[in-house]
């Protein structure tokens, strides 16, 4: 075992940990920001990989198709918002629930019009060799771009007048509310923030993993518990749980076997809980 | 027993009356439903069963868990296991899968209960959790293979050749008609029904209930609440394995999508459909479900899950109460007498109950709890005897938050607290109340959707574990607070000052030697302040009472020892008197320097 076999499964684990904390960050900042948990998150990744798929295959080009699709997905959960989550506000279960339901609705939808076979795409790979090693680029560039997505969201939530109300609300809703912000308004932006980082997520990975319907599943259960591990703190809490257990089940992975890898990921999601039941960032004194 | 308590609630007659019905039901379609939809009508009822182990914990104990499938599947295969190895020489199926099937259920949900409540997690990290674990579940089974004895377990393929349900003993006995099987069903449902009816009436149903509506208070009362939920959780899963095992003996072929997405989200459209909380709700939700699709000619194919995913979604949004919740909220509407609401006369000259426990002596050893940067609590060494120690200071002292740290509702950081000899610093907030510490907490805590009878019940029973003397206790305390008249009353209907009380006889039910009390006369009028002054005067001759008051006219009234907390540190301490003769208290209180 050499030094560029090591360099090698350390950056791919650290990609991978990146796919993770990206898949995840929706969830989270939903969870953190609203208190609720989107159990169609899986569904609105997989809604901007079809978005973005369908807009590459009528010749866009790739980026313009991820912007859209991520466009596309923040407007698809404002509508959800508006007609769902907005009236089961303080009733967890019950949006969990209605969630749930809006998940199988949008996996339906999604088979009755695209069909349960892959439509193939054509994205070209590069490679970089480390020694006598290669590892697709696209995968290395995910690491810098989670870096950068947590820094943007940190700034858009602590310095835009939008993220600071936000908080606000979250702080103390009443209070937010008697000093003239608009809450339900408010929750309605942060909504659709939420589903449109899930579908940036579903777009950016396509040249990863390819479109299919029941795609969601596979990332929202770690992404679930993500979330359940990192706590309240949208973004350090997210960070932080994401690196760390992506990193080890990845690890895990590239030496044994991926079930290995897995089955790590989930005893030790279970240990921690013991520990941290609310969360490792349940008593952080960060803002985020 | 406690079924006397509650006969005047209409309840017991009234959950009769289901059951009645339901069998009524049952019998006539067992009379004109041909063979066909009868063998599907089975169905409905395995499902009834699956929801109602669903609703067992959502209606009744406020967890949803997403996750009753895992139960139903792995039930299903551990009984179809054994029908397929030993039915061809013992014959009777029933004994040969229900049993296993119970038993994994019970075994796997204690497995996860374990982790869920004795972990102490929200109700957001339960439903997630359970839901992590179908879908774990789902693609696991997928590749799952594996063969026991005659029992092939091929993965996606599925499991086939399980024999149906079969009655008599012995070999090559016949198996049951269509007539038969849905009439066992029937029975199953039936005893399940009444089984889940009995178990919420028992003492322990009646804290699980407790539970949902406040589980901090039922802490307070000194119940293991961990204990409680994993072992419902764990009753739970049997029933669930129950009807997994029965599905297994229905259907003679069994594969993973049992435990797919689709059959777990089909298990809370069930209680909702049929009414959460009403235990016979599933059942009529099973039915309904079961029996429109029979007649739309099924969804067809794939569209299935997009229905039943557009119904769910319309039933949190619209119809949330349910078939049986409708309907029981009209019965209700004319079973209900008007009442008239009196205000509650306190007597306290009707309080003698013959003390048993003697008073017990708090220390303190250095105590200290921090916030972060803030310290609440700093190194405070304080001894509490018989008689009435009040703790005062100004806003932000910390005296609720040493109160806390001595009660254990705040997890100590450093010292030690001392119950007589006893070491109770690390003790559990349940386990102090049974050493013997009663807590009345700043704010009112009752159970309010109990009479205010089943309120101070619940409390004695934490105590004497005994129905009879439970009843003769609460009759006696009732006596305080209005008398068997008002007893009735729902604890919801009383006013803010009347829950305070209520909340004080519920710690009074305890027979504490030890009662902490934060603010209690907040929010009461001059006259009931007088009489909460009187009570804690008779009490602190024979108990150790530790009161943290802002009222000093009130605190005066009780001539009690008084302990001064300034900036998270003990300031002073004395009697009453010398301590409002001293400058430096008045110091702090007015802010002078």
């Amino acid at each position: 075992m050499d030094f560029d076999y090591l360099l090698v499964v350390f950056l791919s684990s650290l990609s991978s940990a990146s796919i993770l904390i990206m898949a995840t960050l929706g969830l989270s900042l939903l969870f953190g920001l609203m208190g609720i948990i989107n159990l169609a998150h899986g569904e609105f990744i997989m809604y901007g990989a079809y978005a973005a798929l369908t807009l590459v295959s009528v010749g866009f080009p790739y980026p313009v198709a991820i912007l859209f699709a991520t466009l596309f997905t923040a407007l698809f959960g404002m509508v959800v918002e508006k007609l769902i989550i907005r009236r089961l506000y303080g009733r967890i279960l019950y949006t969990m629930l209605a969630t749930w339901g809006l998940s199988m609705v949008m996996y339906q939808s999604v088979v009755l019009i695209f069909g349960t076979v892959t439509p193939g795409l054509d994205f070209k790979q590069s490679n970089i060799t480390i020694g006598d090693y290669s590892m697709s680029s696209y995968l290395l560039y995910m690491i810098p771009l989670t870096v950068l997505l947590l820094v943007g969201l940190y700034y858009l939530l602590t310095r835009s007048k939008y993220g600071i109300m936000a908080r606000a609300c979250i702080a103390d809703p009443q209070t937010a509310a008697a000093m003239g912000m608009k809450t339900k308004k408010l929750n309605m932006i942060t909504f659709s923030i939420g589903s449109g980082l899930a579908g940036f997520a579903g777009a950016i990975i396509l040249p990863l993993v390819s479109a299919t319907p029941n795609m969601g599943f596979a990332f929202v259960i770690k992404s679930f518990l993500t979330v359940v591990v990192a706590g309240p703190l949208a973004l350090s809490g997210t960070a932080v749980a994401g690196s760390f257990l992506g990193f080890i089940s990845s690890t895990t992975a590239s030496f044994y076997s991926s079930i290995i890898g897995d089955m790590l990921f989930f005893t030790i999601t279970i240990l921690i809980l013991r520990f941290y039941p609310n969360g490792i960032s349940n008593k952080w004194r960060f803002k985020l | 027993m406690i079924g006397n308590l509650l006969q005047k609630n209409n309840l017991l007659k009234k959950d009769n009356l289901i059951v009645f019905i339901f069998i009524f039901i049952g019998l006539i379609v067992c009379l004109i439903a041909d063979d066909y939809l009868l063998y599907v009508a089975t169905s409905w009822l395995i499902f009834g069963i699956l929801g109602l182990s669903l609703d067992l914990l959502w209606g009744k104990a406020g967890i949803l868990s997403l996750g009753q499938t895992i139960f139903y599947g792995l039930g299903g295969y551990a009984g179809a296991v054994t029908s397929i190895n030993f039915s061809s020489t013992i014959g009777n199926t029933f004994i040969l899968a229900l049993p296993i099937g119970i038993f994994v259920g019970v075994l796997t949900a204690g497995i996860i209960g374990y982790f869920i409540f004795y972990g102490r997690m929200g109700e957001l990290q339960t439903t997630i959790l359970t839901y992590a674990a179908v879908l774990v579940a789902w693609t696991s089974t997928l590749t799952f293979s594996y063969t026991f004895g005659e029992a092939k377990v091929a993965g996606d393929n599925g499991l086939s050749n399980i024999p149906s349900m079969i009655l008599s003993f012995g070999e090559g006995v016949s198996e049951l008609s269509e007539k038969g099987m849905f009439l066992s069903l029937l029975l199953i449902s039936v005893l399940l029904l009444i089984g889940c009816q009995r178990l919420i009436k028992m003492p322990f149903g009646k804290v699980i209930e407790c539970i949902r509506q406040d589980s901090h208070k039922t802490e307070l009362l000194g119940y293991d609440i961990r204990k409680y939920q994993t072992i419902l959780f764990m009753i739970s899963g049997g029933i669930a394995g129950l009807g997994g095992a029965l599905f297994a003996l229905w259907g003679n072929y069994l594969n993973p999508s049992m435990f797919s997405v689709t059959e777990a989200l089909l298990v809370p459209i069930y209680v909702l459909v049929g009414g959460i909380g009403t235990l016979v709700g599933p059942f009529l939700g099973a039915i309904s479900i079961g029996a429109l699709s029979f007649y739309l000619g099924g969804f067809s194919g794939g569209q299935a899950t997009l229905v039943i995913g557009i119904i769910l979604i319309l039933m949190v949004l619209f119809f949330d109460k349910g078939i049986m919740g409708i309907i029981l909220s009209i019965v209700n509407k004319f079973i209900k007498k008007p009442f008239r609401e009196e205000a509650i006369e306190i007597n306290i000259g009707k309080y003698n109950i013959a003390i048993t426990s003697r008073w017990k002596k708090i220390r303190t050893d250095q105590v200290f709890k921090s916030f972060g940067g803030v310290i609440p609590v700093n190194n405070i060494d304080l001894e509490f005897n018989a008689g009435t120690t009040c703790i005062i200071g100004p806003n932000g002292a910390g005296k609720s938050s040493f109160l806390k740290v001595c009660t254990g509702i705040y997890p100590i950081d450093n010292g030690k607290v001392f119950l007589d000899s006893l070491d109770i610093t690390n003790y559990e907030l349940h386990d102090r109340v049974k050493q013997g510490i009663g807590i009345k907490m700043q704010k009112p805590q009752v159970f309010k959707s109990f009479s205010i009878k089943e309120n101070i019940w619940i409390s004695a029973y934490s105590k004497t574990r005994n129905v009879s003397l439970t009843n003769k206790t609460t009759n006696d305390l009732l006596e305080i607070f209005g008398g068997k008249k008002q007893g009735h009353r729902s604890a919801d209907s009383l006013s803010h000052g009347e829950q305070q009380w209520l909340d004080i006889i519920m710690v009074l039910a305890l027979e504490p030697s030890v009662i902490c009390l934060d603010e209690p006369a907040a929010g009461m009028t001059k006259g009931e302040r007088r009489k909460l002054s009187t009570l804690i005067n008779i009490l602190s001759k024979t108990r150790t009472i530790i009161l943290v008051e802002h009222d000093m006219d009130f605190v005066k009234s009780l001539n009690p020892k008084v302990a001064v907390l300034h900036q998270g540190s003990l300031f002073t301490t004395g009697n009453i008197d010398e301590v409002c003769q001293n400058e430096n208290v008045l110091d702090i209180y007015l802010g002078r320097k």
